[in-house]
């Protein structure tokens, strides 16, 4: 069509567009339920019982009540984690003993046998194998989990009315119900939370959704937060307290995250996001039985299995690093010796140190692989000859475990910092090219990946210099 | 390392309250910013590109143009109170704009020329335009829609205008049911009477709310007030109106009263006793949608709507969220919860009728 | 390529629109839209179609999931496309301008709109202007069990007579109805069954006059043009993805 015709075409659009008044919008929808109402009078056959939904209304009344509705959503949701965290463990286990017990040997006797030299086969079998290894085994059962029970809660309509009973305080700082929903998927992975921000309409409420979900603790730095938490706080009472009170340490450094959520929303929603008021609404559909196997599948192929890929494109090359910071020689010291001293000052400041700097370094790929480096790094540090040399590795016992760490010179504010750094930090590399392919921004990509840690650093920063002033 | 080990000691060495000292330091800046990004708009005056000579020139056609249609006359002193500018800037400013043919001065009188008119229009077209474009495209709430386009007025190009005008749809009306002038300064007028001057009983339909000065309007839209809604007086007296409007009433002074200009209803508009916002319906409770207010606009009111928020739906207030806020609402078997402020846009009538028990 | 020769009513002369969409139509012979509402049990109606051999990803240039599937019936190959489920097609979310781009400028051999037994009122909301923009669709009425559960039924024979399209009951997670289903897509797609979808009556005089007004002039610009009708609605609303998609002369290219 010639460009007179169209200009034409518009000009008489927008004149009847005025003769009609600006609300035509309104006038078509209401001539659409219009025909759809006659339409449904002439097919609907109602028979009998004149109240049909009544199980779910008495079912919505519990589930969404000021006394019971907050209570039954945390005890559901902890169940979750609970059964994540504690039905991770054997398979997990099992994993790690295939991949670094039974195959690592094979392989590197296999190495020796095809004569591949020290420096090759290091790079290969102790770096990328290695940390490869150790981001399935710790990361595939958790997130296989977590993933198919959180899909069936969302397939039995569970979640929409958890973003209904959150709104009011998403709204007090600015965000959106339905990030409550991506916060949660957020304690999954912090990457398949960034994907879930979809479902949240408004870009700027998404924004926000996307940038603070790395305040939710993932799989990934729950096992971290309970091994620093048994070791230096459950030390602090009684053995009959002491799992308890570790637990409650960890819960309390979760819900400092949440804590975290809320305030970074309100404060983004107050400055850089200003502006925008939110809008919200949300369908609570019917109750319905989820469909069990169709939900394994496809959240095992949708979400668990598209994470763990990236994840582990990004951590073979930081298995590589870390074997070629810890097997370089300067001098007398390895590199990973060097930076540990250069940063160790910098991370006494807040009450840290340089073995942990270091190790969330290179372990940026994948939060799971932060223990294991901080043990490799402490031993190299500590120049301990044995097992483990230039290798990452996890000791069986948390005796040990502690008693190593307590050698490379860690205390009880090492500890309570490092369960803060753990939650307060950037996010994993997966998380971070997550938020560049939703957002498709460079400037919010990096926000989001500095301003955790700045706050990570403003925290234990705080901390530190509070607890100097009571000691 | 020993730059930060050197630090380290430094702040060691130091007592234990300085350190402390310096956690204040940091949290009273971190306040200051917040302060200033939060204010920025009230701020805006300490900032140095507002007083820029095209905007200065700007503003004053605009005022000049006001003076004119409200049949006054102003002088260098007035213009300089009005823009909150030194007189002596003023005064080289209105030099230039003579030279450019603007405006006219004789005596201490100043007055637009026909070209100094059409900018002014042009002026005003731009900022009703980015009115009209923020209340339908963004969510920015309407308290600073003015502020928004006062500094928008001034970049925008009259192409960029004109793209804005198309995109819009061609808008006759700003937000604030203002009439946007023509490319060609044509502007239509509707004149309404303001709501203080109207004797008790009367109903009408309130055209236009003054969104300046900024406090006034701001009390106005506490009071959720907008254009089109239906206004029934209770009594006017020397110092305050009260009226009703969407069932409230509402006591406000006669300073503030004067800002809203309202019209008679036409003979096809019916003033709805019963007309209540969707906030003000409880648990159990049935209703019927009268409309959407005409607040309620861009995507905001095009979802509401698309979700079977139309005239004649009938829908019931099942349940409130732990906090009352959001609610759920059951319309053609289906629940849905809104947040209460779109609640509030939401015309009803209550009823007892229940056509077949399930909603 | 050589089954698609061998298909002599395919209508697959859209395939460079397809493709500009991301959907890539080398190995099918039909093209088959699924729309809905959300909650309406569209994914389940998916997997039952295609069981689970489908490939999930994003629109081009969009962060909205797409999956597609695909089934074959009578040595067709049907390319299942799983549109984003939404309420209406004229709001401006990114769900939205997809489902309807898709159904606009995609021109599926038929569309699946998938619909809540129980809350079919809601629903025609969409069906309604699903219509408008193609002649070629089949309503799946979803979740029949539940409905039934809740003592609504639907009399589908009169259903199918005021839309003008085929109705079919279902119940795609007891998998009932899904044959049918099949089989009607099919005569569909083949043209053994020739829809004659409702059109929207329930605007007002003036604005019914208007719209057809519009209409006029813009089958006069674009003779055969099947939506004209809803195009000219469109205009009306002002909505600029329409305007701009004039403008760029898209709709040239949907008549080629």
């Amino acid at each position: 069509m010639k460009e007179e015709d169209t200009q034409d075409l518009l000009d008489l659009a927008s004149e009847l567009r005025w003769e009609v008044g600006e609300n035509f919008h309104d006038t078509l929808v209401e001539g659409i339920y219009a025909d759809a109402a006659q339409i449904a009078q002439k097919t609907e056959i109602k028979q009998g019982e004149p109240n049909p939904y009544s199980f779910e209304r008495k079912l919505d009344q519990v589930l969404t009540s000021k006394k019971y509705g907050f209570p039954i959503m945390i005890l559901i949701l902890s169940i979750i984690l609970w059964l994540t965290i504690q039905g991770a463990n054997y398979p997990s286990g099992l994993l790690a003993n295939f991949f670094l017990e039974f195959l690592h040997p094979i392989l590197k006797t296999g190495a020796t046998h095809i004569g591949l030299p020290w420096w090759l086969d290091g790079f290969l079998i102790d770096g990328v194998y290695l940390a490869l290894g150790w981001v399935i085994s710790v990361m595939l059962p958790p997130m296989a989990i977590f993933f198919p029970m959180f899909t069936l809660l969302e397939d039995f309509g569970y979640l929409p009315r958890v973003a209904f009973n959150l709104d009011s305080l998403f709204k007090k700082s600015g965000a959106h119900g339905k990030q409550a929903l991506t916060m949660s998927m957020g304690w999954g992975c912090n990457a398949a939370g960034v994907v879930a921000t979809r479902i949240i309409d408004s870009p700027r409420e998404r924004l926000i959704a996307i940038i603070t979900n790395n305040f939710s603790l993932c799989n990934g730095r729950w096992p971290t937060q309970i091994l620093i938490a048994t070791i230096f706080i459950g030390a602090l009472v009684p053995d009959g307290l002491s799992s308890l009170l570790a637990s409650i340490a960890v819960i309390g450094v979760a819900l400092l995250g949440v804590g975290f959520t809320f305030l970074s929303s309100w404060m983004l929603s107050k400055t850089l996001l200003k502006g925008e008021v939110s809008t919200f609404a949300l369908e609570l559909p019917p109750y319905r039985p989820p469909n069990l196997w169709t939900t394994l599948y496809t959240s095992l192929i949708d979400r668990t299995l598209i994470v763990l890929w990236r994840a582990m494109v990004f951590a073979a090359p930081a298995g590589a690093v870390i074997w070629l910071i810890s097997n370089i020689y300067v001098g007398d010291l390895s590199l990973a010796n060097i930076t540990i001293d250069w940063m160790d000052g910098f991370g006494l400041f807040f009450g840290l140190n340089g073995v942990i700097l270091l190790a969330y370094v290179v372990a940026i790929p994948a939060n799971e692989i932060v223990i294991p480096t901080i043990l490799m790094l402490t031993v190299a540090h500590l120049n301990l000859i044995g097992a483990g040399d230039g290798v990452m590795f996890e000791l069986e016992s948390t005796t040990e475990t502690a008693a190593l760490l307590r050698a490379g010179g860690w205390t009880l504010l090492t500890g309570i910092n490092l369960m803060l750094f753990s939650l307060l930090h950037n996010p994993c590399s997966t998380t971070i090219y997550t938020i560049y392919q939703e957002t498709k921004s460079w400037k919010w990509t990096v926000f989001a990946s500095i301003m955790p840690v700045v706050l990570g650093f403003l925290v234990t920063f705080l901390v530190t210099q509070i607890w100097q002033v009571f000691h | 390392m020993s730059l930060f080990l050197e630090m380290k000691q430094l702040f060691a060495a130091m007592p234990p309250l300085l350190n402390l000292g310096y956690v204040l330091l940091v949290f009273s800046i971190l306040l200051v910013v917040f302060i200033l990004k939060k204010y920025q708009y009230s701020l805006r005056w300490l900032l140095p590109f507002k007083n820029t000579e095209k905007s200065i020139t700007e503003d004053l056609l605009k005022q000049l143009y006001h003076v004119a249609s409200s049949r006054r006359t102003t002088d260098f002193k007035m213009l300089s109170g009005a823009l909150k500018i030194p007189e002596r800037k003023i005064l080289k400013i209105v030099e230039s704009m003579t030279q450019n043919g603007l405006i006219k001065i004789s005596g201490s009188h100043i007055t637009l020329t026909e070209t100094g008119r059409n900018y002014a229009l042009s002026i005003i077209r731009i900022h009703r335009l980015w009115e009209k474009y923020l209340s339908e495209k963004t969510g920015f709430d309407k308290s600073l829609w003015h502020d928004l386009a006062e500094t928008k007025e001034h970049q925008l190009s009259n192409e960029e205008a004109e793209q804005l005008y198309e995109e819009l749809g061609r808008p006759r009306f700003d937000p604030h049911g203002d009439p946007i002038p023509t490319a060609l300064g044509e502007m239509i007028s509707e004149t309404g009477t303001s709501i203080a001057g109207i004797p008790k009983d009367t109903v009408a339909k309130i055209i236009h709310i003054e969104d300046e000065p900024r406090s006034i309007y701001r009390q106005i839209i506490k009071e959720k007030l907008h254009i089109g809604a239906h206004v029934k007086i209770l009594a006017s007296e020397n110092h305050h109106v009260i009226f009703e409007s969407e069932g409230h009433s509402i006591q406000l002074s006669t300073v503030v009263a004067s800002n809203i200009q309202v019209v008679p209803l036409s003979s096809q508009e019916v003033y709805e006793e019963g007309k209540v916002r969707l906030s003000s319906l409880i648990e159990g409770e049935h209703a019927t949608i009268l409309g959407i207010s005409t607040e309620c606009r861009g995507a905001n009111r095009r979802r509401l709507l698309d979700l079977g928020f139309i005239k004649g739906t009938l829908l019931t207030l099942e349940y409130m969220g732990p906090n009352q806020n959001p609610r759920a609402y059951r319309l053609r078997n289906t629940l849905i919860a809104l947040r209460n402020d779109q609640a509030d846009f939401i015309l009803i009538e209550k009823t007892q009728y229940d056509r077949t028990g399930s909603l | 390529m050589t089954e698609l020769e061998a298909c002599d009513s395919c209508a697959l002369n859209n395939s460079a629109q397809l493709l500009k969409l991301g959907i890539n139509v080398e190995n099918a012979d039909y093209v088959i839209a699924l729309a809905g509402n959300p909650n309406t049990g569209k994914s389940t109606v998916f997997n039952a179609l295609t069981g689970l051999k489908q490939h999930t990803g994003n629109w081009p240039g969009k962060t909205v999931t797409r999956a597609e599937g695909g089934y074959r019936y009578q040595d067709h190959k049907m390319k299942l496309i799983d549109l984003p489920g939404t309420y209406s097609l004229l709001s401006t979310s990114q769900d939205e301008e997809i489902a309807r781009n898709f159904i606009l400028f995609g021109k599926p051999d038929v569309t699946i709109i998938v619909v809540d037994a129980a809350r079919i009122e809601r629903n025609l909301n969409l069906v309604l202007q699903i219509l408008e923009i193609t002649d070629r669709a089949v309503l799946c009425l979803n979740l029949m069990d539940e409905a039934l559960r809740h003592h609504i039924d639907i009399d589908e024979r009169t259903l199918g007579k005021e839309l003008g399209i085929p109705v079919i009951k279902c119940s795609a997670i007891k998998k009932q109805g899904i044959p049918e289903l099949i089989s009607t897509v099919h005569q569909v797609a083949t043209r053994q069954i020739i829809c004659k979808p409702h059109r929207i009556k329930g605007l007002s005089k003036p604005a019914q006059k208007m719209v057809e007004k519009l209409d006029q002039k813009i089958r006069k610009n674009y003779p055969g043009l099947p939506n004209s009708r809803w195009i000219a609605m469109r205009l009306m609303d002002a909505d600029v993805d329409i305007i701009k998609a004039l403008k760029n002369g898209d709709f040239d290219q949907v008549l080629t």
